[in-house]
């Protein structure tokens, strides 16, 4: 029986359904006691002074931690991505700061109490002066010279400048038939998955040994950075990763309040426990996607694309320990995605603000690409007057041209865009759209189509971060044939350690339910990245596939001498080694463990090494990381894609737009799991539509958010999604990775954006609304309404 | 300061000094040390920590624990007896692909209890809207509302035989 490609719902569920999980918050340890953190009021302030002897005085409080011993004991935070290696400015920050905030939110202090009751009861009573400092909110006015700096020794507030530059533009802009000119703009979210951030430390000062049970993506990474921040052996450190109540690329390496608890548990030899409360997520975890792209498109009378000059202003927020504001860079660097336009600049306007630092988020600035390349072709159909799907199939990178080098260096793998774009416009019945849009124009309704097309670049590996190309699994067999396979990857709750199981199985010839998948502990785990960037059946399913293949050889060589045969003769099933077109001739698994482990010098296992576990890496292909010409690299080894198209209905009396239908051609390529990536699409498109529709982060002009909690931030409940959801795949195996996957875990998030945004304008053709900024919210959307009834 | 707080939980009787400032999920996670009952807000939004009380879904972050004395309450670990005694809502989750994370899914089991309770053979917008008060970030609902229309039919079977 063959495991790859077959739907097999994750092996956690049955824990997890039953509330038999085990997350961060859960870790209740003897004398286990809580950390709680204020925050700062204001977006900008000097620290003149903080008391916290009332807080100290009240009984049950332990602890209140200050900058100021931070600063002198372990000092600025190590960084896992620091902008100087991409050209950018560096700052140094502590866990807490001594001087001065920067954002509504900022850590100021910490309490630790003998509960949660008495240590948010202590943070009240912590006096801090501050004296406000001028507040810079908005990225496109902080680039302006003689604004208020964010980071007063910078110069000005730009954290990283870059350019990626092909062919002559200006030449191409001034012989094109026309130009389309304009912006697109997105809106800043909170990634909020259902479980906060949460950590837990404690430790044992016999051993020296500090343990961190985190809801985090990246134990590993999470280790070295503790132990190198600490100044603890790496080895007396030990990161556990329990379940994660969701990650979705904001739960990486960086994080101000994991160190604290650490710092603490260890200061105080006192098991501490940090539950982050909602309102602190939005306040601090962490946002992204806030940016502007304004671009200058030539175009053909044909609607060919001839030239783009694009210019990318991202408000990273402030700058902090983190690696989100990574995913400006990776929006200028995909552009321009799926299309060609060989003459093309990109520049890149990464800038701070005093607001919440950005964060990592599924398509990690991917969305924002897609996002302008997909809104400009829609305008440059309108000019046109050639309909929109059909430009699309005019400027894709045809089938047979790949791999592609695109713009920045990227190399584009495999797939076929036009293939898929047709398929969707097929599912979504393009053909009878006219007559349901007319008839229900006839019953007073106001029904709209739009189509998008959606570029994941996944496997992400950038130079000298954290955010590497490689990954480590261990596999084991057991005397009894069952199987153990740690991983370096780790799982926020998607499956990949089904999907990993299914190719062991299949790799090995056993069943997997003999199977068992131990991931996110540095003690027992291989080291490895974690889990970003849909990287985990790439490369962790890869190395385990290694690995596997290793032991499988070696059994054969034992069931070889075993059955009196070649081993170049032998097949393996159903948990049995045979004799190829002689099944009936062979030797279970078990009994070929069990000749290796308790018959080491006996004949058939004598010739090979004791033993039945390997440990291996694999390196993705198709990065570089040593420049090509003009310093650019490639990042990405594998580039999936979606073809998207919505039907909506929208009520022009009121803004509502309620999403009739939505189908997605989706190329991941290679399937292991149809099950777990249908899942995973479903998660994506309703954080698209969600993001698209719902959500939005409004922050103030003295930088307070207005926006804190679910009450304001609406997520799109069961009811919000589309009932009508049309998935299906095409299977282009990227030939750069050896199970031909290249990534699921990020797609469906994009689509929404322009697919919905294009459907509201189809419906009320007569207004000739350009909607380019997101979100499409009631109010928003009844505005763009009235301001073109009028206009 | 605490008061005696007198419970029924997943039909066991229990007797504790609550403080008067703690709210029901904390008495249940921290006091009996069911922690199946997450916390995803604290404000009531979010519904992950969904608990049927005396016969209706409450958000156990919104109650205080001081005003559950004399009540009975049923959380996750009331549900089933043991990992491979699921409630049939609970299998049709595992079978169907209902979760991913898990995070939000006691509360969503525990709402569809509820809504199956109310009304055993709901239509599809009627689960949309019974489950509209949890929030799930994994699945996009998909998944859950066909794990759900599965439970129903599994436990249609299970009363017609």
């Amino acid at each position: 029986m063959k495991y790859v490609g077959q739907s097999i719902p994750s092996f956690t569920n049955r824990t997890l359904v039953a509330g038999h999980g085990q997350y961060a918050a859960d870790i209740q340890l003897p004398g286990m006691c809580w950390m709680a953190v204020l925050r700062s009021p204001y977006a900008h302030a000097q620290i003149l002074s903080i008391d916290a002897k009332k807080a100290e005085a009240l009984p049950g409080v332990l602890y209140v931690l200050l900058g100021r011993e931070i600063e002198n004991t372990v000092g600025p935070m190590p960084l896992r991505a620091d902008p100087a290696n991409y050209g950018g400015k560096t700052r140094r920050t502590c866990a807490l700061p001594t001087e001065r905030v920067g954002f509504v939110g900022e850590a100021v202090a910490a309490v630790v109490a003998e509960d949660r009751y008495t240590a948010h009861q202590a943070l009240e009573l912590i006096d801090v002066e501050y004296e406000e400092l001028p507040v810079v909110t908005d990225a496109k006015t902080a680039l302006r010279p003689g604004t208020p700096l964010v980071e007063p020794e910078w110069g000005d507030n730009v954290m990283l400048h870059r350019e990626f530059v092909s062919g002559d533009v200006t030449r191409a802009l001034r012989e094109a038939d026309g130009v389309v000119r304009g912006a697109v703009k997105a809106h800043r979210y909170v990634p909020a998955p259902l479980e906060p951030r949460v950590c837990a430390a404690n430790y044992d000062p016999y051993q020296d040994l500090l343990t961190l049970w985190a809801s985090t993506q990246t134990p590993h990474t999470l280790r070295a950075l503790l132990a190198e921040h600490l100044k603890m052996p790496e080895t007396k450190v030990r990161v556990i990763q329990p379940h994660v109540g969701g990650g979705f690329g904001m739960k990486a390496v960086g994080s101000p309040e994991e160190v604290m608890v650490a710092y603490l548990a260890r200061k105080l030899r006192r098991p501490i426990r940090w539950v982050e409360e909602r309102t602190e997520h939005f306040l601090a975890a962490g946002h992204c996607r806030e940016t502007v792209l304004e671009f200058e498109a030539g175009y053909k009378k044909d609607g060919r694309l001839s030239g783009l000059q694009a210019r990318v202003i991202a408000d990273v927020g402030a700058a902090r320990t983190g690696y989100g504001w990574a995913q400006s860079f990776v929006t200028a660097y995909c552009v321009p995605t799926a299309y060609k336009v060989p003459d093309c600049t990109v520049e890149l306007f990464s800038v701070v603000t005093n607001k919440c630092p950005w964060t990592g988020y599924r398509a990690f600035g991917k969305e924002a690409a897609s996002f302008l390349m997909e809104r400009v072709l829609d305008r440059v159909a309108d000019a046109t007057s050639i309909d929109r799907a059909e430009v699309r199939l005019r400027n894709f990178i045809p089938a047979n041209e790949f791999p592609y080098s695109q713009v920045s260096g990227a190399m584009l793998d495999s797939g076929d865009y036009p293939q898929a774009m047709r398929k969707v416009l097929e599912l979504i019945d393009v053909a009878g759209f006219k007559t349901e849009q007319a008839e229900a124009r006839r019953q007073g309704k106001y029904l709209g189509l739009g189509c998008s097309f959606a570029l994941t670049p996944e496997g992400c590996a950038l130079p000298n971060s954290f955010i590497q190309g490689y990954d480590g699994a261990t596999v084991r067999v057991a005397p009894s044939g069952q199987v153990t396979v740690l991983t370096g990857v780790t799982s926020p709750g998607s499956g990949n350690e089904t999907g990993i199981a299914q190719i062991v199985a299949d790799t090995l010839g056993v069943a997997v339910s003999d199977i068992r998948v131990i991931q996110g502990d540095t003690e027992t785990c291989p080291y490895g990245l974690g889990n970003f960037s849909s990287r985990s059946l790439m490369v962790g399913g890869a190395a385990a596939k290694i690995a596997a293949t290793q032991l499988r050889e070696k059994m054969f060589t034992v069931a070889a001498e075993a059955l009196e045969v070649s081993p170049t003769d032998l097949d393996a099933e159903d948990g049995r080694i045979y004799l190829k077109g002689a099944a009936t001739r062979g030797i279970a698994i078990g009994e070929v463990a069990k000749l290796i482990y308790q018959n080491a010098h006996g004949r058939e296992a004598c010739g090979v090494e004791p033993g039945l576990e390997a440990t291996r890496y694999y390196r993705l292909e198709n990065v570089y990381h040593q420049p090509e010409k003009d310093g650019r690299f490639s990042s990405y080894p594998t580039w999936p894609y979606e073809a998207v198209a919505a039907v909506v209905e929208v009520d022009p009396e009121t803004g509502v737009v309620k999403v009739l239908r939505y189908a997605s051609v989706h190329d991941c390529g290679k399937i292991v799991n149809p099950l777990l990536v249908d899942a995973n699409l479903h998660g994506g498109i309703a954080q698209g539509l969600g993001g698209t529709l719902y959500e939005q982060l409004v922050y103030d002009d003295a930088g307070q958010l207005q926006t804190a909690t679910f009450m304001d931030y609406t997520l799109p409940t069961a009811v919000e999604m589309p009932s009508n959801l049309i998935l299906e795949h095409q299977e282009t195996p990227s030939p750069f990775t050896p199970l031909g996957v290249k990534g699921a875990g990020e797609s469906g998030i994009t689509g929404p954006l322009t697919a919905i945004a294009s459907a509201i304008e189809n419906a009320l053709p007569h207004l000739k609304l350009e909607l380019m900024e997101t979100p499409f919210t009631p109010y928003r959307l009844w505005q763009a309404i009235q301001d073109a009834s009028r206009g | 300061m605490k008061v005696p707080v007198r419970v029924t939980v997943n039909g066991r009787k229990h007797e504790l000094l609550a403080d008067t400032r703690m709210v029901l999920v904390d008495l249940l996670r921290e006091e009996l040390k069911l922690t199946g009952t997450h916390i995803g807000c604290g404000t009531g939004s979010c519904g992950a920590c969904t608990v049927i009380l005396n016969g209706q879904t409450v958000k156990s972050c919104c109650i205080l624990a001081a005003d559950v004395d004399e009540q009975s309450i049923t959380t996750i670990e009331g549900l089933s007896t043991g990992a491979h005694e699921l409630h049939p809502i609970q299998e049709a989750f595992v079978a169907n692909q209902g979760l991913q994370c898990g995070y939000c899914t006691p509360g969503m089991v525990l709402s569809a209890l509820q809504l199956l309770t109310d009304n055993p053979n709901p239509t599809e917008d009627e689960i949309r809207h019974g489950i509209s008060g949890n929030l799930c970030r994994c699945t996009g609902y998909v998944l859950i509302i066909k794990s759900i229309l599965e439970a129903v039919k599994a436990m249609q079977a299970k009363r017609a035989a």
